[in-house]
């Protein structure tokens, strides 16, 4: 019997046993098998974490290596709220001086939220990051870290438990972390800015973090965006309960590639003066808009673009359409700086001659049922006194001559109504119609340069050809990409892009040219002391739906020196200037003072026949 | 014949003891080299992680004072210093600048290379 009972007892043990270590087997075989890749990734999920690397954005340079625009190294201040308690008051008044934030406003970040999901499920927001400031230098970020290490709280410590310690000592050190950022500096602040552009920061989700990223809006900051911003680089690691890393646990390190720097053809110094020379004008003539360029027309390298009013990229809140690059994005008709295309294309043609003779008809010259005017009643002139005077009807003349379809083609080839190829974003083509668009008085307005609606840059670009023996240069702006330690990545190179007219014929024009800035010309105070310049005046008034407005004008001057041997070519516009109108007279002095400061800063030889008392000094070789 | 067991001198057994003590001690210094070793992987981790923020750090101070340096040499800055301290510097006119021009080379023999030295003061007008 108890033999029996004893048997039972053992056997309901063994049963039970047996349930108890089949369940064990069941839970192994549950874990370990049927669950094992979701219990690996959650378990990968609690020590490997992904690191993103942001690259450094390239900076921009100026032609000599000055810097334009930069990236500085900052900090994201960021906030674990879990980590605070009740002390959010406390922390706000001890941070919100350094943070520069309110206090009230700081506290309130701090403090966890209940909200609710896309789910519906009340959660809490913010329970574990908070960003609370961005571009925080290292100085005041160790002064934050100083400031939460040196908290108090009111209690004797000593006495509080073991997990009140603990929590004081997670709020010291924890409650608060930095994430580094980068900071898009401009240390000349509004100088070259509408080339440079501005940038804005986006903010991506990478890993399930918000990264902040510099993303160019406008100028050489869009245009070069993809070279500029590099390539970002990730590190998987393994990290401690203190969230640090283990090094030697690091699975994946790919260093983040940096942007390339990119060089400019601006140089700062040219820059400087010519925006320092439109700045007096602006102030002198109070025009709605000035524009000044400088380029080299053998390379078509350009070494100034001012545009102002302008920016200081420093500051966005000083962006407005207002600032725009207006250089390449406004057209306006450009009145008798066009002279130059119809003149150089009946020379070129070989329909007139530098000495043909024009009857002007004083001032009146009735044309497709339109009278046309000139701004003094000018009898008979040469072609070289239609440009030394500008006159309308002589150009018109001489348009005639050239026919529509001749007029059309010049106006083409020197670029109009077409995109010079500038590298920078929002270049407009202007308008050229076609000549089947013409009316019948088309042939007479538009050799004086109406009807026609181009952008500043492209009438430099076209003054510019002359002064190259009639090739067009492509504009550059941007001379290459290196690398930070200099090594060049990229290099462009100028580029012809057709010739024009012949040399001979741009000599022709130069010599007409050359007229403008005397005495007996349109812009007597565009001559230089120790250079002869060539150059071309214009002043169009505007239209306004449809009409010309009364009393606004375009106003403008391009020209270049040492006329027989250019180094550079340079443009002065106005729009609607208040004090005077005329090219020659407002635009000329412009042209004249930022010649002569650029010509001493770029040591250009004066020309041989306009310097007296010079020193010349003659070096003989020794032939050895 | 064999010996018997249970007469044999209760000497102690060197060769055993000192294998086993052998065994002991390779299977302790394992232990202990392979937790020296793991101490020494993770505060050499350490050591590189805070020599690699280091690093960071004066990469960024270096391009920063570079930056600083860069900017200070710019010719805005400079002009703005030269303003600011009332230098009266103005840039040189064409007038005050002398020309080296170079003939070209010609086959004559022992001439020499003549520079013509004019007093500074009379290159400023």
């Amino acid at each position: 019997m108890t033999n029996k009972q004893q048997i039972r007892r053992a056997l309901l043990l063994l049963a039970l046993l047996a349930g108890a270590f089949g369940g064990l087997a069941y839970r192994l075989v549950d874990l370990q098998v049927l669950r094992h890749d979701e219990l690996s990734a959650k378990a990968e999920l609690n020590t490997q974490r992904e690191f993103w690397q942001a690259p450094r954005r390239g900076d921009i340079l100026d032609a000599n290596g000055n810097i334009l625009a930069t990236s500085v190294a900052v900090k994201m201040v960021c906030a674990d709220p879990s980590l605070i308690g009740n002390f959010q008051p406390l922390v706000a008044h001890a941070l919100a001086p350094l943070l520069k934030l309110n206090e009230a406003e700081l506290a309130q970040k701090l403090t966890p939220h209940l909200v609710r999901d896309a789910k519906g499920e009340v959660v809490t927001n913010n329970l574990h990051y908070v960003r609370l400031a961005k571009n925080i230098s290292d100085e005041t970020w160790q002064q934050v870290t100083a400031a939460m290490t040196n908290l108090t709280f009111g209690v004797d410590e000593k006495r509080l438990s073991r997990i009140e310690k603990g929590f004081l000592r997670n709020l010291r050190e924890h409650a608060l972390f930095s994430e580094p950022d980068q900071l898009r500096v401009y240390p000349n602040g509004s100088l070259a800015s509408q080339v440079i552009g501005f940038p804005s920061v986006e903010e991506a989700k990478v890993s399930g973090r918000l990264v902040s990223q510099i993303v160019g809006r406008d100028g050489v900051e869009l245009a070069l965006q993809k070279q500029l911003s590099g390539v970002a680089g990730w590190r998987v690691t393994e990290t401690d309960r203190a969230q640090h890393e283990l090094v030697a646990l690091r699975d994946e390190d790919v260093h983040p590639r940096d942007g390339l720097n990119v060089v400019l053809t601006v140089d700062t110094a040219v820059q400087h003066i010519v925006e320092t020379a439109l700045a007096d004008a602006l102030q002198k003539h109070t025009p709605r808009s000035i524009t000044g360029i400088v380029m080299r027309p053998k390379t078509g390298e350009i070494l100034a673009m001012v545009s102002m009013p302008n920016y200081d990229p420093n500051q966005p809140n000083t962006i407005t359409p207002e600032t725009r690059n207006r250089v390449i994005t406004d057209v306006v008709e450009p009145g008798s700086t066009f002279k130059i295309v119809v003149v150089s294309g009946a020379l070129n043609n070989g329909v007139v001659k530098l000495t043909d003779q024009f009857d002007c008809d004083h001032g009146h010259f009735a044309y497709a049922g339109r009278v046309l005017h000139d701004h003094e009643a000018f009898g008979m002139l040469s072609t070289e006194g239609i440009i030394t005077k500008s006159s309308n009807i002589g150009a018109a003349k001489i348009g005639i001559r050239l026919g529509e379809q001749g007029l059309y083609d010049y106006a083409w080839d020197y670029g109009f109504g077409q995109r010079t190829g500038l590298p920078l974003p929002g270049e407009a083509r202007g308008i050229l119609y076609p000549v089947k668009q013409w009316s019948k008085v088309s042939i007479a307005q538009i050799p004086m340069g109406h009807g026609v609606a181009v952008t500043r840059l492209q009438m430099l670009y076209a003054m510019a050809a002359i002064a190259n023996d009639g090739w067009l240069m492509r504009p550059m702006i941007v001379s290459r990409l290196q690398e930070r330690d200099g090594s060049v990545v990229q290099r462009y190179a100028p580029g012809r892009v057709r010739q024009v007219i012949s040399d001979a014929t741009s000599q022709q024009m130069i010599e007409a040219l050359k007229t403008v800035a005397t005495k007996d010309g349109t812009a007597p105070d565009a001559a230089m002391k120790n250079y002869v310049v060539a150059g071309k005046t214009g002043t169009a008034q505007k239209a306004e739906n449809g009409t010309y407005a009364p009393g606004k004008y375009v106003s403008s001057f391009i020209g270049f020196f040492p006329a027989d041997n250019p180094e550079l070519c340079i443009s002065v516009v106005m729009d609607e200037p208040k004090e005077g109108y005329y090219g020659g007279k407002i635009c000329g002095p412009v042209f004249r003072d930022i010649a002569e400061r650029c010509a001493s800063y770029l040591n250009i030889p004066p020309d041989p026949k306009l310097m007296t008392n010079a020193p010349s000094l003659v070096v003989e070789n020794a032939a050895r | 014949m064999a010996k018997n067991r249970k007469n044999q001198a209760a000497a102690i057994r060197f060769g055993p003891a000192l294998k086993a003590s052998f065994l002991c001690l390779l299977i302790g210094g394992s232990a202990v080299g392979y937790v020296w070793q793991k101490n020494e992987i993770y505060r050499l981790g350490q050591q590189i992680r805070q020599r690699e923020t280091k690093l960071a750090q004066l990469q960024n101070d270096n391009k920063r004072y570079g930056d600083q340096i860069s900017i200070l040499h710019s010719p805005v800055m400079l002009d703005q210093r030269a303003r600011e301290l009332n230098l009266g510097l103005a840039p040189a006119t064409p007038m005050q600048v002398v020309r080296l021009m170079e003939t070209p080379v010609l086959p004559e023999k022992n001439s020499l290379r003549q520079l013509a030295q004019r007093p500074v003061t009379d290159l400023t007008p």
